[in-house]
Parts: C-alpha cells; sequence; structure tokens
C-alpha cells in the first residue's frame, strides 16, 4: 500500500513537471532558405450597401433598372506573390484576382500588379526593371508627391496596388554626422501603347528621381517628375519623431502647368491650366494605453471646387429628368464618362481632414483592435465615419468587420455617393 | 529690455541645463568597474556584429500560443534591423532601429513609417525596443551594484529618457558574466516586465549565451512571452544595410 502511495507521489511529481517545464523548440528547417518563394492571400468579403436613392450617382448606375434599397455584394479576392532568388538577382511577381458577384451581374478582374527583376550587386546598389510600385510620400491616407503611384484608397490605405512598368535603381551611403543616411533612386518611365497608358499623354520616356537624407533623425525626400507625359512636379516630404510616441510628416507638391478638366451644369467641357500646390501635414500618436490617434490635413490643388462638383451634379440632376420625362439617356451616358475619373475618384475637391482612432487590445482582449475612421470634406462640410473591429488570434487569418456612414447634403461629395451606408466582413487568409 | 534680458535668461538656461545633462558621471572606480563588466556581458551575449534567428511565442493564459520567426542583423553600438519570416501574415515585414529612431516596412504599405519603443509589432509581452534591442551598456549607466554572493545585482540607469525603460535590475552571473534575470521599471519604480534568461548553449565560435528568454509582466497577468535565439554568428554588414532604402531588401542577407 505504501509502495502504491510512493508510485502516486512519483507519478504526480513527474506530470506536474511535464506540465510546467515548457520545451521550446526551434528546428533548424524552420529557418532554411529557399530560392522559390510563394506566399499571398485569399479574401471573401461580403458587403450590404445601403443605397441613397436620391443622390447622383445612384442616378448614373440605376437609372433604367430597379434597385432594392439593400444591395448585396460578395466579393472574392486572391493575391498571390511569388519571388525566385538566385545568387544576387531576383524575380518577384505579385498577381491579384478579383471576383465580384451583386445583383446585377459577376465581374472578374486579373491584374500584374508587380513583375519585376532586381540585381543587387552591394547593400549600396540595386537595380529593378518592370512592374512595380515606388509609394513614395510620408501621408498615411494621401500622397500628394507620389507622382508615379496609383492613388491609395484613403479608406483602406494599406490595400496592394497595382505599380507601373518603370527601370529603376537605388543607391545608398551612410555617414557618420548630421547626415546618418543618403540615398538616390533615378527612375525611367516609358509610356507608349499598352504600357503606363493611364500615366499620361501617349509619349515616350520620363525621368523621375527621388534623393533621401535621413538628416537630424528627419527623414526627409526631395522628388521629381518630368517628360512629355505629364507636365514637370517636384515635391518634399519629412517625417520626424518629436518624442518616442509622437511622429509628425508632410508633404509638399508642386505640379506646373497642371490641366484640369471640369464641365458647367450644361455639360460644357472646360479646361483650365495653372500651377498647383498641393500640401499634406500629418500626426501619428501613441498614448500610454496603446491607443494610436492618426491625423492628416491634405490641400489638394488639382481637386475641385464646390461650385465645379456642384454643377456636374446639376447635370446629372438635369439629365436624370430627361430621361424619365422622355426615355432619352445621352446626358447621362456622358455624364459617366467625362473628363475621366475626375469627379468619380476618391476624394475629388480639395480640403480634407482625415482621423484614425485605434484601440490596441482594449479590456485585455488579446488580438482585438478596435479603431474608428472619419475623413470629413471641409469645402462641403460632408463626411465618411467608419467604425471597424479587427481580430488577428487565429493564425493567419484576419478578420475584420467594417461599417461607413455617409453624411452629407444635396450636392456634396458624401451626400451624393451611391450608398448612405455600407457594412462588410472581411475575411483574409494568408498561406 | 526686460523682455531681452528674460529670453537671454532663458536661453543661458537652456544652454546650461544641456552642458550639465551632457557631463559624464563622477568618476567612482567600482561604478566604472561594473560599467566595463557591462560591456563584458554585451560581448558575451553576442558579437558587435552579428546575424541571428529567433523565434518569439506569445502564450496567453489558456495556453494559446502565437509565434513569429525573424532573422536579425545588428552593427555597432546603434544599428538593428530584423525581417519577418513566418508567419505567412507577418512575412516580409521588416523593422530597422537606428539609435533611438524605430520604422516598421510592411510590404503592402510600401514607404516605411515610424514606430515607436513602447509599441510591439508582434503584440504580446515584448515590446519594440527588446525585439530590437542595442548593447545594455550603449542604453544604461550601471548606478548601483550590489554583491549576492554567487550573484552580481546591477541597478542600470537609462542614459537618456528616450530609453523604454528608465531603469533595469540585472542580476548576473559572477563566473559567465551573463545575465539570469532582469527586471524592467519605470522611472517611479514600477515593473514593467521581468525577463529570465534560460538554457545557457554553445552557438559556436566562442558565443555561449542563454538561448532562451521568458518574459511576463504584471500589466499582461496570465501572459507570457519567449524569445529563442538560434543561429548566432559574428558578421560584418556594410552602413547601408541599416537605412529604410533597404529595408525591402533585408531578407536578401540570408545566405
Amino acid at each position: 500500500m505504501k509502495r502504491w502511495g510512493l508510485l502516486w507521489v512519483l507519478l504526480t511529481l513527474l506530470i506536474g513537471t511535464a506540465f510546467t517545464q515548457e520545451n521550446y523548440s526551434f528546428e533548424l528547417s524552420e529557418i532554411e532558405e529557399k530560392p522559390l518563394n510563394l506566399g499571398g492571400y485569399v479574401e471573401l468579403y461580403p458587403v450590404v450597401r445601403g443605397l441613397n436613392e436620391d443622390s447622383a450617382a445612384h442616378k448614373l448606375k440605376f437609372y433604367d433598372r430597379d434597385s432594392e434599397r439593400l444591395h448585396d455584394e460578395y466579393n472574392f479576392s486572391a493575391l498571390v506573390n511569388g519571388s525566385y532568388t538566385k545568387g544576387i538577382s531576383e524575380f518577384r511577381a505579385i498577381v491579384n484576382t478579383n471576383v465580384t458577384h451583386d445583383d446585377l451581374d459577376w465581374s472578374e478582374d486579373t491584374t500584374l500588379y508587380e513583375g519585376v527583376v532586381s540585381l543587387r550587386p552591394s547593400p549600396r546598389l540595386t537595380f529593378k526593371a518592370g512592374k512595380t510600385t515606388l509609394k513614395w510620400g510620408k501621408g498615411y491616407a494621401w500622397n500628394p508627391v507620389a507622382f508615379l503611384d496609383r492613388p491609395k484608397d484613403p479608406t483602406d490605405p494599406e490595400l496592394a496596388r497595382e505599380g507601373f512598368v518603370v527601370a529603376c535603381a537605388d543607391y545608398i551611403k551612410s555617414f557618420d554626422g548630421p547626415i546618418k543616411t543618403f540615398s538616390f533612386t533615378p527612375v525611367l518611365v516609358p509610356v507608349y501603347d499598352h504600357i503606363n497608358e493611364d500615366l499620361g499623354t501617349i509619349t515616350g520616356l520620363n525621368v523621375a528621381g527621388r534623393t533621401y537624407f535621413l538628416l537630424y533623425d528627419t527623414d526627409i525626400d526631395f522628388i521629381f517628375l518630368t517628360g512629355e507625359s505629364k507636365t514637370t512636379r517636384y515635391g518634399v516630404d519629412f517625417s520626424r519623431n518629436i518624442t518616442s510616441s509622437f511622429e509628425v510628416h508632410g508633404e509638399l507638391a508642386f505640379i506646373k502647368n497642371y490641366e484640369k478638366k471640369f464641365i458647367d451644369e450644361t455639360g460644357t467641357l472646360f479646361s483650365r491650366q495653372y500651377n498647383a500646390t498641393s500640401t499634406l501635414l500629418g500626426l501619428r500618436y501613441l498614448s500610454g494605453s496603446e491607443t494610436t490617434t492618426i491625423f492628416e490635413y491634405l490641400h489638394n490643388a488639382t481637386g475641385l471646387t464646390g461650385g465645379e462638383t456642384g454643377d456636374y451634379y446639376s447635370f446629372i440632376d438635369q439629365g436624370y429628368t430627361t430621361y424619365l420625362s422622355s426615355g432619352n439617356d445621352t446626358d447621362l451616358k456622358r455624364a459617366s464618362h467625362i473628363t475621366g475619373n475626375q469627379y468619380t475618384r476618391k476624394n475629388p475637391m480639395q480640403d480634407y481632414l482625415y482621423l484614425r482612432i485605434s484601440q490596441k487590445e482594449p479590456f485585455e482582449l488579446l488580438y482585438f483592435t478596435p479603431s474608428i475612421t472619419s475623413i470629413v470634406n471641409m469645402n462641403d462640410k460632408s463626411f465618411s465615419l467608419g467604425p471597424e473591429c479587427l481580430y488577428t488570434g487565429v493564425e493567419n487569418l484576419e478578420l475584420r468587420l467594417r461599417t461607413t456612414f455617409l453624411v452629407g447634403d444635396s450636392y456634396t461629395e458624401y451626400g451624393e455617393k451611391q450608398n448612405d451606408f455600407w457594412i462588410g466582413l472581411r475575411a483574409r487568409y494568408y498561406y | 529690455m526686460k523682455k531681452t534680458l528674460f529670453l537671454t535668461w532663458i536661453v543661458v538656461s537652456l544652454i546650461c541645463a544641456r552642458v550639465q545633462a551632457a557631463e559624464p558621471q563622477e568618476a567612482n572606480p567600482e561604478l566604472e568597474k561594473a560599467n566595463q563588466l557591462l560591456v563584458q556581458l554585451d560581448r558575451n551575449l553576442n558579437p558587435v556584429s552579428y546575424e541571428s534567428y529567433r523565434k518569439l511565442i506569445n502564450i496567453e493564459p489558456d495556453g494559446k500560443k502565437k509565434e513569429f520567426i525573424l532573422y536579425s542583423v545588428k552593427k555597432g553600438m546603434d544599428r538593428v534591423a530584423s525581417v519577418f519570416l513566418s508567419p505567412a501574415s507577418e512575412k516580409g515585414r521588416s523593422t530597422l532601429r537606428l539609435d533611438e529612431n524605430m520604422w516598421l516596412y510592411i510590404p503592402n504599405v510600401g514607404k516605411p513609417i515610424r514606430i515607436t519603443s513602447l509599441q510591439s509589432v508582434t503584440g504580446g509581452v515584448f515590446n519594440n525596443s527588446d525585439i530590437l534591442r542595442l548593447d545594455y551598456s550603449a542604453e544604461y549607466n550601471v548606478a548601483q551594484i550590489q554583491d549576492l554572493g554567487q550573484e552580481t545585482l546591477l541597478h542600470l540607469k537609462a542614459k537618456t529618457k528616450n530609453v523604454a525603460y528608465d531603469t533595469l535590475k540585472m542580476w548576473v552571473n559572477k563566473t559567465k558574466t551573463l545575465p539570469t534575470k532582469i527586471e524592467c521599471l519605470t522611472a517611479t519604480s514600477m515593473l514593467i516586465k521581468t525577463m529570465v534568461f534560460k538554457e545557457t548553449k554553445d552557438f559556436g565560435n566562442g558565443i555561449v549565451r542563454p538561448s532562451v528568454i521568458e518574459t511576463d509582466s504584471p500589466l499582461h497577468k496570465g501572459y507570457k512571452s519567449v524569445m529563442i535565439h538560434a543561429n548566432i554568428k559574428k558578421r560584418a554588414f556594410s552602413d547601408e544595410v541599416f537605412t529604410l532604402t533597404f529595408m525591402p531588401n533585408l531578407g536578401s542577407l540570408r545566405q
């Protein structure tokens, strides 16, 4: 009996030890370098939109068909990011596919975001040729100096974006002293049929460059773009931590002879050339309780004035009235295509405020981050307000519940959008 | 006139304050020896310039784990960089520290964004200053030394206010000159976290050091984070590796 008692004590101790002794493993196979790498994500993103039936955007899209107040939309995406490395060379390709199904139809779009060859003879020097993203600028929601990037979606600035076909190099030099780092990135940008067509007028070769300094703990970039496809433009940006938890940043872009196209209320097309100077100022603050605040002000000198957007909405209203009375949709079709995307792009006007507040893991809810984002159009006082919740507790799975309310009077940016609210759940699995 | 005098007084006061702050500590042979001990401890933990792999494990109170693997490089007193190799959701993200400046590069976002030492790119108990750690002797001076028999207790005081922890209490194994435990405290002596150094391992080329660091915090009750080191190797890097422009290419340094 005593022997059983001893055995029980021994077993208890052994089991106890097994549970208290953590064994951490770190196998070399986990860090083995492979020449071929494949990764990316698949994403399911159902969205319900509350349509604003009185808005200009709703009239343009649904004028000849019935629509429900609530509009379902199912988005499926897959992004493949692959690379092959041999010696000092690397080939990288990023391909994105979006499939969307809504009440009207199915649509599919596959785009090569990047496809670029890099050569790195030394850490000081890198050459790249192919389709790639440069992502210049320091702003979070907007980047007036990103002359060679497609615009961000300010409601989701971290989304992957399609690049342009370029040939570029990075030369880096470090120093001891007030200037710690200097780098220069010269870029050649061809614009021909089927190559970078959407960058500007179809003509030959453009030249751009960025010079970066880390000077007195401040990041500073000087940027330029010149050539025949776009008018010459210059930019400067900076970013600096004032304290360990408080960062400020800014951008200044000067575009020479910018040509703005706009219509009056009868649909007559006008254009005006002027030198446009756009500015962005922003800050990022992290509080002791891990609340992150990002605040930015944008003055976009290439944007439309309140009068110009008012004329556009008025033209759509008149076109809709004509369609209802006569069935003639000529003006509505014209309004859909006029002036490229000048009126339908994200934040088409001139002065905006951006505010995002996120709280990491409140109430000790690990891997849970609620946040709220607002964009205010200072010109017409309309705004969007978007609360969201992010959960990353399951490895490689990101769940993001997002909703946005659009608020504004008639003839204002957010008052004339297709929706007055939307809600969506984005489930993204990384592999 | 009064205004000019007042402004002059402010400027002189500020200059004096800076001069005073820059003055070295009063010479104390015992503390000088302790500071040399701290330098020796740094060299025992890692060479001046090196590469290494680390696994970070965040453990929740219910035992659920989240793991990250990083490849890290360091040069000199003030340059550290890391790139995430896994999990897939973090792969390719890289971090850079130049003295007190820190940046995070997220491939989709593109441009590096500035981050702070008290944030954590991995969540859990380790913050950015733990993950991008400089030498202890680069950030701290020994303020007090206590003999505890087999161990020495060093009271370390941050050299500047920008260091993540104002004070460290470091227990040092006398024979190996390696830390066994570190308590990280605020200026008001509030305990932020405790790090325990375990499982001393021979990494080759004379590098013998603890391979596992466990940490917990009274601010995150029940949570624990673990850092496991592998393949620590002395390696020279050019300064240009530690720049914003090179951040997207950090993974190319792996051999």
